[in-house]
């Protein structure tokens, strides 16, 4: 019987499998998995404009998201990829995202990290991808420039056209238009 | 003619008197269970906040245990209480 | 004295040897004065004329061969003598030749001997065989067309039947009326030939084993003989008997009465030294034959077994044993998808009994080839048909429970531990021959009964799937609270399914359970009011999501039930706090009882049913229409529920769409009056409540593309297999999960492609920009 299990079936994604990389007890896993199924069925059927994610491989608890800057903003046109993390306890704990595309902005560092309230302290359970990536997605056009990880970006933003046009001119892989 | 009815054995289904469909916490329909549970209803009932909101009972269980600082309701941000 | 010369040679050769001059080869040669023959002898061997002698000896006796012969076939086709006489004298006179001639050749071989004459005639230096050969063939060279040697069969044929009826019964007499024939013979009882005919029988093999004749003139037709017997005695006692093992008896029949004729035949000749290697190979053909008989006999008659397994797994272990010493397989493979085909698979067979006869095919099959070729080989096409029918899958969940045809229940928990059972490696053997390759026959590891059933669908979702919509079904219409049933099926189920599937059945039994508990537990707490309701209410109450979707039907319930409805709502509220019902008033079960003139009756019905008839009450005359205002029934399903009181004699249609109450029992016109007091209704019960599962395929792919486009846009591009793999793990969740195929995906993909909605180029699936 046993190999004869459909490798896919959901009964197969053992804690040993999707816990990898963390020692966590695997004992929240079943209900995480089913939320994160959940969130991506949400996620693929709602079909939102300007931002998407999807699993990146074998493994339900790592996620390639994409966000597209808003129109009106500096950044319209422009596409970036990021690595969304769940911890074992989401969505208690909020998921570790980083962005991995390259993105010049006042709020996020050259590494990628993100400085952003809800993906830290003020995390809610009732969040999901999809808030998570719009309001990633907002940050674009509104850095909180009050305690920026890029000094540099955030003394530029005083001027539009400057900043878009260092982006064009430094970043123009990531515009897609 | 006459009609008696003796017996009627009816069908029906029960749902929560919430203000809501699905918990904000696991996503999944109140009427049905959190993931932890097999069983729904008496086994995995909702519980009411004094703000009003509601969540299945070991999702908010749950979210206050994570929570060492202030215990607040993940809908409102308001101080969890649960209503009598 | 002196040696004669030339002259003289000729002169005593033609008085030794008067056949030279014509002399008729049946008078018996002349008697020889040693000492003249001495001299011949001598004389010949001085002039070097032995081998001319020799050639002459060769040169007369095939010459006279040749009459010889043509006087032999001329006797046995002689159609003026009956068969077996016919046989019996042309034998006879070739034997008086063969024997004229034979005194003769004692002289040649006499002077090969005195004259020391080694050299070989046709290779052969011995004359006696010599004359054997010859007369072989120059008989054999004017060898009639068979049909004209039936002289032969006829021979046999009846010394045969002599012998056997000897050997069975030593001489009983028929006892036809008041003349008592042999059954030997067929001779008045006095006049038997018996002893006669086995006489003829022993001389004529005695003369053809000596001539070395028997194998030649006669083989074919033993063989064919006694492959007339073997086929004859197979039918005679095997025929539609599969309860008893064959093999043995039909091995000691062979053994004792064919072989113990052959022998028969040539112990008259004993001295013969190659008799016993002809005997033996004799034998091993005929046992051969056997098999093959006894095998095809059976493969015909296989698909009767099957259906008569397992009281029939005698003919199977005879048949298996069968298959191993013929090369019959293919053709029993052949035989038996055709007759499957024939016997099963048309619009006149229900499928009940197709699957029957499925699992009968099964058990029989995985009995008779344990590697489960022949099952897969030759049901596949059972399956194939059984898929294009509508009420397969119900009939095979049916045949889960007691309902069905046959009790599966044992079957759900034999057939996984078989199939883990690991075998010795040291008894591995190859597939056999008629094994394909195809990816079907690979998988074909699980061949136990239930895996069989479940693949007619291919997958287990889809059987799990529709065993939970049939399981509302019995749960709701049968209105049964008695779950034990259900609950241990349930259990078995569990053994062969992920739990995770079965898991909204739990929930389902154990809804019907708690209703019951809590219907008793309501009734008896006073001041819900429950027990001082006018009409008992209890109510079945399912938690939805894990029900299949119910069919919407709307029923308005009479004002009264409303209400007796609203105090069990209160009383669930009241013990529940924070939950409520909300009713599928068309479900459930209603107990009435009908006053009429002169006779109450009772029934049971759905509420729908309970509800047309309750109007009736302030009239007695509806149209349709009216009814359909009041109740908010569409017109077309409330017509066929007043069907059921048409048929109970109740409503009479008086004008189109016009019912009318019949009150009076003289009155009523319908056929099954039968005064059972209380009667379930039945009339659409066949039907399921639940959504159909095909009507959501459609939007179930839309929601494949909408994955299909989401992982292409964070993933950039992918292969086929990994857009399957990734769909199967991330987009096939819950009980009502779709199957698609790598194939089924690669034509999706592909319109897509057509569309311009997806890009294809070296393997990988892309996002047009």
């Amino acid at each position: 019987m046993a190999q004869n299990v459909n490798p896919s079936s959901p009964s197969q994604l053992t804690p040993e499998k999707v816990n990898g990389n963390s020692g966590q007890p695997p004992l929240d896993n079943h209900a995480v998995t089913k939320r994160l199924h959940k969130e991506l069925m949400e996620l693929m059927m709602r079909g939102e404009k300007g931002i998407s994610a999807f699993p990146e491989g074998e493994n339900l608890f790592k996620w390639v998201g994409t966000i597209c800057g808003a129109d009106g903003t500096v950044f319209e046109g422009f596409e970036y990829k990021l690595s969304i993390q769940f911890p074992h306890a989401y969505p208690y704990s909020p998921p570790v995202i980083k962005f991995t595309s390259q993105c010049y902005h006042p709020n996020i560092d050259l590494s990628g990290n993100i400085c952003l309230d809800i993906l830290r302290e003020k995390w809610s359970p009732l969040y999901d991808v999809s808030t998570v990536l719009l309001s990633l997605q907002s940050l674009l056009g509104e850095p909180n420039n009050a305690s920026p990880l890029n000094p540099q970006a955030a003394a530029m933003w005083k001027d539009p056209s400057a900043y878009r046009s260092y982006l064009l001119s430094n970043y123009s892989q990531f515009y897609k238009k | 003619m006459k009609v008696t009815i003796k017996s009627w054995n009816g069908v029906a289904t029960w749902r929560w008197l919430a203000n809501d469909d699905t918990c904000g916490i696991c996503r999944l329909a109140f009427d049905g269970c959190c993931p932890d549970c097999r069983i729904p209803g008496d086994e995995c009932p909702l519980v009411w906040g004094q703000c009003s909101h509601c969540f299945h009972i070991h999702c908010i269980m749950k979210w206050l245990n994570s929570q060492q600082v202030s215990q607040q309701c993940p809908m409102c941000r308001q101080e969890w209480k649960f209503r009598e | 004295m002196d040696s004669p010369g030339e002259d003289e040679i000729w002169a005593d050769m033609a008085v030794i040897f008067p056949v030279f001059n014509d002399a008729p080869w049946s008078e018996p040669a002349p008697a020889v004065d040693p000492a003249l023959w001495e001299s011949f002898v001598r004389a010949l061997a001085k002039h070097d004329m032995c081998e001319l002698l020799e050639d002459i000896m060769v040169a007369k006796i095939s010459e006279h061969l040749l009459e010889v012969a043509e006087e032999f076939w001329a006797r046995v086709t002689d159609q003026t003598v009956l068969g077996f006489d016919r046989f019996k004298q042309a034998v006879q006179g070739l034997d008086r030749d063969s024997a004229n001639m034979l005194q003769y050749v004692r002289r040649i071989e006499d002077m090969r001997r005195m004259a020391g004459v080694t050299r070989k005639i046709y290779g052969i230096d011995d004359w006696s065989v010599l004359l054997k050969y010859l007369i072989r063939a120059t008989l054999h060279s004017q060898l009639p067309v068979p049909k004209e040697l039936s002289a032969i069969g006829d021979f046999y044929a009846l010394s045969f039947k002599v012998f056997y009826h000897q050997e069975k019964s030593s001489r009983e007499f028929n006892e036809s009326g008041e003349e008592y024939h042999c059954n030997g013979c067929v001779e008045l009882a006095e006049d038997c030939k018996c002893d006669q005919i086995i006489a003829s029988f022993h001389f004529v093999n005695r003369i053809l084993i000596k001539l070395e004749l028997l194998e030649r003139l006669a083989g074919d037709v033993l063989t064919s003989l006694m492959h007339k017997q073997i086929e004859s005695h197979v039918q005679d006692t095997c025929e539609s008997c599969y309860t008893m093992c064959f093999i043995e008896p039909l091995e000691k029949w062979l053994n004792s009465v064919v072989v113990g004729w052959l022998n028969h035949l040539y112990s008259t000749a004993p001295e013969c030294p190659e008799t016993q290697s002809k005997l033996i190979t004799f034998k091993r053909k005929l046992n051969h034959l056997l098999y093959e008989t006894y095998t095809m006999s059976r493969i015909d008659q296989l698909f009767n077994i099957i259906i008569e397994y397992p009281e029939s797994s005698p003919a199977i272990t005879d048949l298996k044993l069968c298959l191993k010493k013929t090369h019959l397989r293919p053709v029993l493979v052949e035989k038996l998808k055709a007759t499957l085909g024939k016997r099963l698979l048309h619009p006149g067979v229900n499928t009940p009994d197709i699957i029957t006869a499925y699992i009968s095919s099964i058990k029989a099959l995985r009995d008779l080839d344990p590697t489960g070729i022949i099952l897969e080989t030759c049901t596949n096409p059972v399956r194939q048909y059984l898929r294009g029918r509508e009420d397969t899958m119900r009939c095979v969940v049916m045949s889960l429970t007691e309902e069905g045809p046959g009790d599966l229940a044992d079957e759900l928990a034999y057939g996984d531990e078989s199939n883990q059972v690991e075998t010795n490696w040291e008894e591995w053997l190859p597939d056999p021959i008629d094994a394909s390759d195809t990816k079907e026959d690979k998988e074909r590891q699980s061949w136990d009964i239930i895996s069989m059933l479940v693949n007619v669908y291919g997958s287990k979702e889809v059987f799990v799937h529709e065993y939970r919509n049939l399981l509302a079904d019995r749960l709701l219409t049968q209105y049964s609270y008695n779950t034990e049933k259900e609950t241990r099926y349930l259990k078995l189920l569990k053994l062969r399914f992920d739990d995770s599937q079965l898991h909204y059945c739990e929930v389902m039994l154990r809804d019907v359970f708690d209703s019951k508990r809590l219907n008793t537990h309501l009734h008896a707490e006073p001041n819900f009011g429950l027990n001082q309701q006018e009409l008992e209410v209890t109510c079945m109450i399912l938690s939805a999501q894990f029900w299949p979707v119910f069919k919407e039907e709307k029923l308005e319930l009479p004002e009264k039930i409303k209400k007796h409805l609203e105090i069990y709502t209160k009383a669930y509220e009241a013990i529940k706090g924070n939950r409520t019902l909300c009713w599928k008033p068309h479900l459930g079960s209603v107990n009435i009882e009908l006053e009429l003139k002169g006779r109450t009756a009772n029934y049971t019905v759905t509420p729908t049913h309970a509800a047309i008839i309750w109007h009736f009450q302030e009239k007695d005359q509806w149209t349709i229409d009216e009814l359909s205002g009041v109740l908010h029934v569409p017109p077309t399903v409330l017509r066929r529920r007043i069907g059921y009181w048409q048929t109970q004699g109740l409503l009479k249609e008086v004008a189109t769409d016009t019912f009318l109450l019949v009150e009076d029992s003289a009155a009523r016109t319908a056929k099954n009056v039968a005064a059972s007091d209380a009667m379930m209704c039945e009339d659409d019960e066949a039907e399921s409540i639940m959504a159909s599962a095909q009507d959501q395929r459609e939007e179930e792919l839309q929601v494949f593309w909408t994955y299909i486009f989401g992982m292409l846009k964070n993933l950039e591009s992918l292969p086929l297999d990994r857009i399957h793999m990734m769909l199967k793990m991330f987009a096939s969740q819950g009980p009502s999960a779709v199957e698609c195929s790598l194939q089924q995906l690669k034509q999706f993909l592909d319109a897509k492609v057509r569309d311009h909605k997806l890009l294809f180029s070296g393997g990988f699936y892309r996002l047009p920009k």
